[in-house]
């Protein structure tokens, strides 16, 4: 019996199909302009790859900014905040994880879980991009890099300056005014990545770490920003062994099992 | 949520309007209009004058441009918002300001708008922050010169007789604003949130007349009115929130808010009667200064406090909701106790810091108040 989880965020979106919990298939794409777009694009697509039906899922949950959208027409049954659904994701792939750090397109979320993987409490950026993906892609382009380089050309940095601001916009002001000095791409991308841990620090400082800890989204797959976050902490951080950006519509699909599962 | 009756879809109607059909109606029949921001203004003297008191408002005006270069990007947005009306000609309709010292975000919004527009009436009712028996003299003698000053400039005599037929016209709208709170806050709430907002705010922008006829026309629609189909019983308290679409998306996600401590919710009526002073107008400046329940008040913390949690109780909820405008100094450091205090007492809380009108902001704030929905179950 199949499960589904939709997750459309602000810049990438997830469809995942789980069987007895666990993972069946997975689609992740860039998001389209339009939520029910960018969920026709992944679950449909998935379901099309699969040789599958919309009727041959038992039950459908949607999360991320589109979710109302989604179950608005009929695509899924049910819509759960993004924030409980990467609760879930996480504790659903690790049973001793009790915080999650989430951080995705255009927000960050310190979520804490109890033993069933159901939410405790909760923190999120305010309206602002800095510690979020948005601010590294912005200054991923500022170095003349993509994004998935801005991690692993970090770990070459010898003297990485330091970065007197957090917001996005200053910071790539700053930016360029040390590669006009001649600061180099890695030392700038440690202290990128530095500077992000560090917004993220002070969210998690408020609702505090309880073991294990997770890191979820996007950002997740940069290593020098775990590594930062690593540091901060004091904790090693569990690895999801999936990729963490399907972690929200793995929870949605678990949550929806959940609901109308055996 | 629930069904709408002919007296509530004309208050929302009217509401929605910052110049709502009955302040046209007024205007056009020669008489003058004076607008007042803070709930420490004691309106009844106005409307004993014969002008209509109409509490400023910016119904979630998201623009700011006009106002930005008069205040900083670091003033409160609500007051930004307010200023940008009163700048770009909405409130042409206005006679005169009254500016009290709410805060200074909004002082600073009067003084500017008076500055560019130049009123011929602009009066400033400087009310203490603390309440003592020497405050309360001052506020006597403030009083005194309100009266006076709205008096004179209108050629108007504001006789005691007509300001006790006026505090009576007021205290009965309080009673039946409390009788509208009960069918709000009930086991089985006939009225939202955002509908029981839009009652409020259309009660300080038209006469009082107008106002008790339509109170008991919603009365009466909503007392067998049953609203269902939502997950949790919420309180809203904080800042200067006018936003009805605001409290509307945390309805959406079925938190159902049942009652509040707004300052353009219950904290503009809830104010207890006072008995017993010969002077009227004596016995409207103990009314409002000893019942003041501001952030703006020192040392009274704890009347706020117990106020909220007297609420709390009340209406049965679930879970609170305080909600401040960025750069409000008052509501943001008052909140972060209230959090502490209504956690003490088993009352999950979730804190919201928003730009006023920001409709950019809103699914992230929507995202939240669902969260908290799913987190208290």
């Amino acid at each position: 019996m199949l499960f589904g989880g939709i997750d459309v965020g602000s810049l990438t979106a997830q469809a995942v199909l789980v069987e007895d919990g666990t993972i069946y298939a997975y689609k992740s794409i860039p998001v389209r302009p339009n939520p029910l777009e960018s969920a026709g694009a992944a679950f449909g697509n998935l379901l099309e790859e699969k040789g599958l039906k919309q009727e041959d899922i038992k039950y459908v949950i949607s999360t991320g900014y589109g979710r109302e959208k989604i179950q608005d027409a009929k695509v899924a049954q049910e819509n759960v905040s993004e924030i409980s659904c990467h609760g879930m994701g996480a504790f659903s792939l690790v049973k001793d994880v009790r915080t999650i750090i989430d951080i995705g397109g255009q927000d960050a979320k310190v979520i804490k879980v109890d033993d069933r993987g159901e939410l405790v409490d909760f923190v999120m950026n305010d309206k602002c991009a800095a510690g979020t993906g948005r601010f590294l892609e912005v200054m991923a382009k500022t170095l003349g890099v993509t994004l998935d380089e801005l991690g692993p050309i970090s770990q070459g940095s010898r003297n990485p300056p330091e970065m007197s601001t957090r917001c996005s916009i200053y910071a790539e002001t700053e930016v360029i005014h040390y590669l006009q000095r001649g600061v180099s791409r890695e030392d700038l991308a440690a202290s990128i990545n530095r500077s992000m841990a560090e917004r993220v620090m002070a969210l998690v400082r408020r609702v505090g770490v309880e073991r294990e800890v997770m890191m979820t989204g996007g950002v997740a797959k940069n290593i020098a920003v775990r590594t930062e976050l690593e540091k901060s902490l004091n904790v090693r951080m569990v690895n999801a062994r999936i990729d963490p950006q399907i972690i929200g519509a793995y929870g949605a699909a678990v949550l929806a099992q959940r609901e109308r599962g055996a | 949520m629930g069904p709408r009756g002919k007296a509530m879809e004309e208050v929302i109607r009217q509401s929605e309007m910052i110049e709502n059909d009955y302040v046209k109606k007024w205007k056009s029949e020669g008489k003058k209009v004076l607008g007042y921001t803070c709930v420490m203004t004691p309106a009844e003297v106005i409307e004993a004058a014969g002008l209509l008191p109409y509490r400023i408002r910016a119904l979630g005006n998201p623009h700011t441009e006009m106002a930005d270069a008069h205040l900083s990007r670091f003033n409160c947005s609500f007051c930004r918002s307010c200023l940008q009306l009163g700048l770009d000609g909405t409130y042409e309709f206005l006679d005169g300001l009254i500016e009290s010292n709410g805060c200074d975000h909004l002082r600073g919004m009067f003084e500017n708008w008076q500055y560019v527009k130049e009123f011929d009436f602009f009066h400033y009712l400087k009310v203490p922050h603390i309440m003592t028996r020497d405050a309360m003299e001052y506020f006597e003698g403030e009083m005194e010169l309100y009266r006076k000053a709205i008096g004179e400039y209108f050629e108007v005599e504001i006789t005691d007789r007509e300001l006790l037929r006026v505090m009576e016209e007021y205290s009965l709208i309080r009673d039946k604003l409390r009788v509208l709170y009960e069918i709000r806050e009930g086991e089985n709430p006939g009225m939202t949130g955002a509908e029981a907002l839009a009652v409020i705010l259309l009660g300080s922008a038209v006469p009082a007349g107008v106002f008790l006829d339509l109170l008991d026309r919603v009365i009466e629609e909503r007392r067998d009115t049953d609203i269902s189909g939502y997950r949790a019983r919420l309180i809203l308290c904080g800042a200067a929130t006018d936003e009805v679409d605001f409290i509307r998306e945390i309805e959406s996600v079925g938190g159902l808010v049942v009652t509040d401590a707004l300052c353009y919710g219950s904290r503009a009526f809830w104010t207890v009667e006072r008995g017993g002073e010969e002077d009227p107008l004596k016995a409207l400046a103990h009314m409002y200064l000893e019942n003041l329940l501001c952030p703006r008040m020192f040392d009274d913390y704890y009347s706020r406090r117990d106020y909220v949690l007297a609420a709390v109780s009340r209406a049965n909820v679930d879970g609170a909701i305080l909600v401040h405008n960025k750069f409000c100094d008052v509501h943001g450091v008052d909140n972060v106790q209230l959090r502490m205090d209504l956690e003490k007492n088993d009352i999950p809380v979730l804190q919201l810091e928003k730009e006023y009108g920001a409709k950019a902001d809103l699914g992230r704030i929507k995202t939240r108040v669902q969260a908290f929905l799913e987190k208290i179950g």
